[in-house]
């Protein structure tokens, strides 16, 4: 960019009013619109042209910057998101900073709308206006920020492994940080995945052996984040890795041998001994992703007899039974009992509703339906049915949702295999009561498919579709500050616009940390993140908008109401000068919304592009054109 | 409308995302509208301390619209914040004496061009009541 | 765009949806150049053309705008709508890619987009933007937060009479447009071509929406509540009254093995139950129901949204009814058998019906692109854990509904994964390392 025209001279504004080739011209009376507009102060040159948008029209602009008339540009046309970035285009072609560039909208927000000499009249006041703020416009640069091309993912499971694969295939260096000693996360737990029917422990192992093979990823298992600072670009964090203690050293035993990159089923993929004793690394990392996942919802004790009957058992659990290869034979057999009958109970711990569960130790209900459990229920019924055809199957449901491409072929098996379908409400769930004829225990339940009549069904085990909950991750979620929704899942900026990022930039979200999800989902997600972080740190520096907050330490006292109003976390905070404590933005996590502005009793802050100066210039000019009129 | 209230300005604070699109939308429409209206552009009117809205009465604007995105507003906090700078105006304006009718917080999304017509005229009856900023007062 | 043109780009994206447009905007954000080519005259897709969405009700023009209009201003990214894929292959490692550019019978170069043409023509023709419940002209722009603001003629409609070409302004009115092909070279390929809804779906089973009367599309529904819809009111149409019962029959043509689809569309329990709770806003009197299979609430915040509609009065039956026919005030009766009621056969009368209708692919590839589709019609994922967008040609890449039926955000969410796995594929090409 030129260092011509750069703000600093005085003003020379050039106005350039189109006819849209009659639209606006056709009501509104172009050529006084111009007239006036000459006459204001400081404009060097008004014209009009039937089609500005057009080459000519263009050319018109450059020219009279190339040539000096002009240093400030006014076009007066149609709705700016249709050319306001034709205009500061063909400005920053002259050599011009784009951003000395006000746009007046006569089309759609005049000519369209109004007729007759108001037409004319709003016109000329919106040139006014638009002339008025060019005035106190300053040439404006994107805020450039050096960005470290390292990446830190949280969490080893499927979305933090995939996202940490992805951002690496972009060239980025990737600390993979687990808090447990194994790669996998929850899905270690599972045996045949829906809806492919692949192994767990496959999926595990090739996503694993991706991770590992590659140089530019470093797996910290046993590992914490225990320090965080910094802002998009370069957040300063550290990494604290403690010995394995406990059930963790027992089920590194299992592994001692084997390879970093084994999967074990049920622990998952082996990834080294982890340390000897506690160590910290500190990092430099240009993003973020949070794949911390989420965990198993544990019935307290009774909820359908969990916990007091041997025979109440979770869906986990169930899929660990049956992934023993060597439990063949007509009937399951669990604890060396034959099961003749087997019920599953749908949305145990998810859609809960206020008034009919109770709520969890934190006094919180799982209103979330927790998306996976249908299927897996469903998947594991179908693998009962095929393994064990004389083990009978009853599903107690109250919605299926085998809403995924596949997975509705689950539902249409377990019926054409026999699986018997009973629906509950939540306010009468089933009851599951010890004892039976010829069963260990009893469940009866109102069958609203057979409009309420009690069924009573003598089962031999009951088995919980035990749903998703948020994992209780509260020492990062502090440390971070992170979003927490109401349903206590991490909190995207917005699920449509924003779907994985959080409000400080450079943080994203993948896989069920943000709410139930499978793994394909989940992999889409880390995905999604990966793509996010690779596009601002691949370039090595983040260009970020101007248009944050800026403070004039000359008119600033100190008092800090800026940094009481502001949304965004450090985005403004106090610093010593020689003179006493001012205010100081930092434009990186700035957002741009301005609430230190209005907050500021002194006026000395502003959002670059949006002062307040330019504000009143813009009202001073139209209550001044609207009392002419109006007198 | 009523010739007297075309002398006071009205003025639209019109936040980029939502209501400026919105009311453009009235434009492509080709919906009329009274043409004492004039709408300003900005990320967000959180920004705007409550001395801009006294001085634009002070300066003769009759009437002030907030069009903001409501809830969609994309500055998270932002749209409560203005909430409360909202009230803390209504307050000043009082003690000045002017009528609190005069500023008015809408949420105009991109596409409500019934919403922003409905607006725009109600402000523009209660100014043409009114009449000029203050005056009220003197009334009063 | 000259005959026989070729462009290149590093990414071609099919289809400008939300799908699309998210994919192109994350690989031009990361500095890849990106060509959209999209068959309608505006990108968007579905969802510009929506009212509210769920689950947080916000207005589905205002949130898909702002992703329009940053890709149509993206330095990045190159817009091409009206053009047809007639086909592509991996040529010398590129994706060499044949498109026909449909004529618009208007220059884009020239039209100000400014509708004087639209006021003048004579010609009137269902808008089927708007559910065919009002008209538009024979030369139009689609609706007014379409992108590119630019005029095009049905030119089977048009009765040439000339007056948009007197009245334009600029002069780009031009009948003597032809179609133009031109290829577009990329290293890679994203296919978001979004869905359809059932249209020949057994009428003698449900009705048919605009034959059986009152019986309107679920997308014809989204219309009535837009705010900027045919009636800007919830009316019935035909007859414009105000309806005081409404009914939505759920897996209208999914979930059924003998009469349609066996596969669940996945986002119609939610959007029917948005409809309904817009409804009950816009006409509060109304009486309410969704007649339904399973109620699959199963995305983020879904449940709870469905227990804000069964708060406010919106009837759940449990049901899959038949339309019997129309009484003489043009009600439509309903015959069913509740699930959970007993006792055999039930009639009910609704002043509207709204069929929430199975998604169908939009995009059948055989012969235009060699990728395969899977037995649901969508385009298949062989991998779907391990590279969840991937299709079973090299660098290319599906998201979207175009890859099975979806809501925006898993749209969204799996547009980002099939830009980065684009992304992926042509940072190893580029690199030379394998990714
Ligand atoms: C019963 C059941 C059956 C299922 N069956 C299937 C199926 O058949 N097919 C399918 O596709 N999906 C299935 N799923 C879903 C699948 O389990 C999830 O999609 C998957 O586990 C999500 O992966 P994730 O990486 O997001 O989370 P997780 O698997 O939970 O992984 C998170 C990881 O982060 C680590 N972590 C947590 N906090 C921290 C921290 N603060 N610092 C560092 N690390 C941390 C954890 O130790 C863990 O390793 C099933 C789920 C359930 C409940
Ligand atoms: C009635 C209804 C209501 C809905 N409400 C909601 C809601 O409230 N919330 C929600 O989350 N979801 C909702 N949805 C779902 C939502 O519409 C989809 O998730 C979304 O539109 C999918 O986006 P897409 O880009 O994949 O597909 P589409 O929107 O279908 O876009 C595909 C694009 O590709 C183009 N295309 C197709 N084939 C070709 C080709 N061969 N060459 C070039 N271009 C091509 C099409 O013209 C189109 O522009 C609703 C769906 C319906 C039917
Ligand atoms: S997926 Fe099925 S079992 Fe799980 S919470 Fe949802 S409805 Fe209940
Ligand atoms: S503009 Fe907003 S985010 Fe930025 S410093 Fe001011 S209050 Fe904070
Ligand atoms: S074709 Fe001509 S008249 Fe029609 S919108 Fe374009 S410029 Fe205007
Ligand atoms: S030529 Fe065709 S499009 Fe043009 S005005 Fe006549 S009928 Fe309409
Ligand atoms: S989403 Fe609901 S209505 Fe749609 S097919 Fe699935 S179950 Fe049926």
């Amino acid at each position: 960019m030129s260092k011509l025209n750069n703000g600093q001279e005085p003003p020379k504004i050039g106005v350039y009013v189109c006819h849209c080739g009659g639209n606006i011209s056709d009501h509104v009376d172009v050529a006084s619109v111009v007239e006036q507009a000459g006459g204001l102060a400081n404009v060097t040159v008004a014209r009009d042209n039937s089609f500005m948008c057009s080459d000519p029209g263009q050319e018109l602009i450059i020219e009279d910057i190339t040539s000096g008339k002009v240093n400030r540009i006014v076009v007066a046309s149609c709705a700016p998101a249709l050319h306001e970035t034709t205009f500061r285009g063909a400005i920053a072609l002259a050599g011009m900073n784009p951003y000395l560039y006000e746009h007046a909208n006569i089309r759609e927000q005049v000519s369209w709308v109004h007729h007759g000499p108001g037409a004319t009249g709003k016109a000329t006041a919106l040139v006014a206006a638009a002339v008025g703020k060019a005035g106190e416009l300053e040439a404006l640069e994107p805020i450039r920020v050096e960005a470290e091309a390292h990446a830190t993912v949280l969490g080893g499971g499927v979305a933090g492994m995939s996202a940490a694969r992805d951002l690496a295939a972009q060239g980025l260096r990737v600390a993979l940080v687990e808090k447990s000693p194994f790669l996998g996360g929850q899905v270690a737990q599972l045996d045949k995945t829906f809806p492919s029917g692949e192994a767990a422990g496959e999926v595990l192992s090739a996503l694993a052996a991706q991770v590992l093979a590659d140089q530019r990823i470093t797996v910290y298992t046993c590992a914490e984040l225990s320090e965080y600072s910094g802002y998009v670009g370069s957040f300063k964090i550290k990494i604290r890795r403690t010995a394995p203690s406990g059930a963790d050293l027992e089920r590194l035993a299992l592994v001692k041998d084997a390879q970093p990159g084994t999967f074990v089923p049920c622990v998952g993929v082996a990834a080294g001994p982890g340390p000897g004793e506690a160590e910290e690394v500190a990092l430099v990392s240009g993003a973020i992703v949070l794949a911390t996942g989420f965990e198993h919802y544990t019935p307290p004790m009774g909820e359908y007899g969990y916990g007091q009957m041997p025979e109440v058992i979770t869906l986990p659990e169930l899929i660990r039974l049956m992934a023993d290869e060597s439990a063949t034979g007509e009937q399951l057999v669990v604890n060396g009992k034959t099961i003749n009958n087997l019920a599953l109970i749908h949305c145990v711990g998810s859609r809960q509703i206020p008034g009919v569960h109770q709520p969890g130790p934190d006094g919180k209900l799982n209103q979330h339906c927790s998306r996976v459990c249908c299927t897996a229920t469903l998947q594991a019924a179908c693998e009962l049915r095929e393994k064990f055809p004389e083990t009978n199957v009853f599903e107690l449901y109250r919605d299926i949702r085998t809403y995924g491409r596949g997975h509705e072929d689950y539902y249409l098996n377990a019926g054409r295999s026999g699986v018997i379908f009973a629906r509950f409400t939540p306010e009468a769930p089933p009851v599951v009561t010890q004892g039976g004829e010829d069963s260990a225990l009893t469940v009866t339940v109102p069958d609203k498919l057979l409009a309420g009549q009690e069924l009573a069904i003598g089962v031999d085990l009951v088995v919980l579709a035990v749903g998703m909950e948020p994992r209780d991750n509260q020492a990062l979620v502090e440390k971070m500050k992170l979003p927490v929704g109401a349903d206590r899942f991490l909190l995207e900026v917005h699920p449509k616009l924003r779907p994985v990022e959080l409000p400080a930039a450079g943080i994203y979200l993948a896989g069920a940390c943000q709410a139930p999800m499978d793994t394909a989902e989940a992999a889409n997600a880390a995905g999604a993140a990966a793509a996010k972080a690779g596009a601002i740190l691949s370039a090595g520096f983040v260009e970020l908008d101007p248009f944050v907050a800026e403070v004039d330490e000359s008119k600033c006292v100190g008092s800090g109401a800026c940094v009481q109003a502001c949304l965004a976390d450090e985005a403004i905070e106090m610093v010593d000068t020689p003179a006493s404590k001012r205010a100081r933005v930092n434009p990186a996590l700035c957002m741009g919304c301005g609430v230190c502005v209005a907050a500021c009793e002194q006026g000395a802050i502003e959002l670059s592009g949006w002062t307040l100066g330019q504000y009143e210039a813009m009202v001073d000019a139209i209550v001044a054109q609207a009392l002419r009129q109006g007198a | 409308m009523d010739a007297c209230a075309g002398k006071y300005p009205i003025l639209i604070l019109a936040t980029e995302d939502c209501s400026y699109p919105g009311a453009n939308s009235v434009g492509q429409a080709h919906q009329n509208y009274p043409d004492n209206t004039y709408i300003i552009r900005t990320p967000t009117p959180a920004l705007f301390p409550e001395k801009f809205y006294l001085d634009c009465f002070a300066k003769g604007v009759g009437g002030i619209i907030i069009m903001s995105c409501g809830v969609e507003c994309p500055y998270e906090g932002a749209y409560p914040a203005l909430a409360k700078r909202v009230n803390g105006i209504y307050a000043l304006m009082k003690k000045q004496g002017l009528d609190i009718r005069r500023l008015r917080p809408t949420a105009i999304c991109t596409v409500c061009n019934r919403a922003f017509i409905k607006e725009v005229n109600l402000m523009n009856q209660v100014v043409a009541e009114l009449g000029a900023p203050g005056s009220e007062a003197r009334a009063a | 765009m000259p005959n026989g043109d070729t462009q290149k780009f590093d990414s071609l994206v099919l289809g400008g949806g939300i799908a699309g447009l998210a994919a192109a905007l994350d690989l031009a954000d990361a500095g890849y150049r990106v060509a959209v080519v999209e068959q309608g005259a505006t990108i968007g897709g579905k969802m510009i053309r929506l009212s509210k969405v769920f689950p947080t009700l916000d207005c589905a023009s205002c949130i898909t705008t702002s992703k329009m209009a940053a890709a149509a201003h993206h330095p990045n990214i190159t817009l091409f709508t009206m053009c047809r894929l007639e086909e592509a292959q991996r040529v010398d490692g590129q994706v060499r890619a044949r498109v026909a550019q449909m004529p618009r019978y208007v220059d884009p170069a020239k039209c100000i987009g400014c509708r004087q043409c639209e006021y003048e023509c004579p010609v009137m023709v269902p808008d089927q933007e708007q559910g065919g419940f009002t008209a538009r002209k024979a030369i139009y722009i689609p609706f007014s937060n379409a992108i590119p603001q630019l005029a095009l003629i049905d030119r089977e409609h048009c009765m040439m009479c000339g007056k948009c070409s007197q009245v334009c302004p600029t002069g780009a009115v031009d009948q003597l447009q032809v179609e133009q092909e031109f290829v577009i070279e990329a290293d890679t390929m994203v296919l978001a071509t979004g869905f359809e809804l059932m249209t020949d779906f057994p009428a003698r089973a449900y009705g048919n929406p605009g034959l059986g009367d009152n019986v309107i599309s679920s997308l014809q529904m989204e219309r009535l509540l837009a705010p900027h819809g045919p009636y800007m009111r919830a009316l019935r149409p035909g007859d414009g009254k105000e309806p005081e019962s409404i009914a939505f029959i759920q897996c209208a043509g999914s979930r059924d093995l003998q009469l349609g689809k066996p596969y669940c569309s996945r986002v119609c329990c939610m959007y029917a139950i948005k409809q309904a709770m817009l409804l009950s806003g816009a006409l509060p009197l109304a009486d309410l129901t969704i007649y339904y299979m399973d109620i699959r609430a199963f995305g983020k915040n879904y449940e709870q949204f469905y227990n804000n509609a069964k708060a406010m009065g919106v009837e759940f039956v449990k049901a899959k009814p038949i339309i019997a026919g129309n009484n003489q005030g043009g009600s439509v009766v309903l015959r069913y058998e509740d699930q959970e009621g007993g006792s055999g056969a039930k009639t009910r009368e609704h002043d509207l019906v709204v069929l929430s209708l199975a998604m169908l692919p939009a995009f059948a590839p055989e012969e235009i692109v060699p990728v395969s589709s899977a037995t649901d019609g969508f385009l298949k994922v062989p991998q779907p854990k391990l590279a969840p967008t991937l299709t079973d040609m090299e660098g290319v890449f599906t998201c979207g509904a175009a890859a099975g039926p979806k809501d925006i955000v898993d749209s969204i969410a799996e547009a980002g994964a099939a830009a980065m796995g684009a992304a992926k594929y042509l940072a190893a090409r580029r690199g030379g390392q394998a990714a």
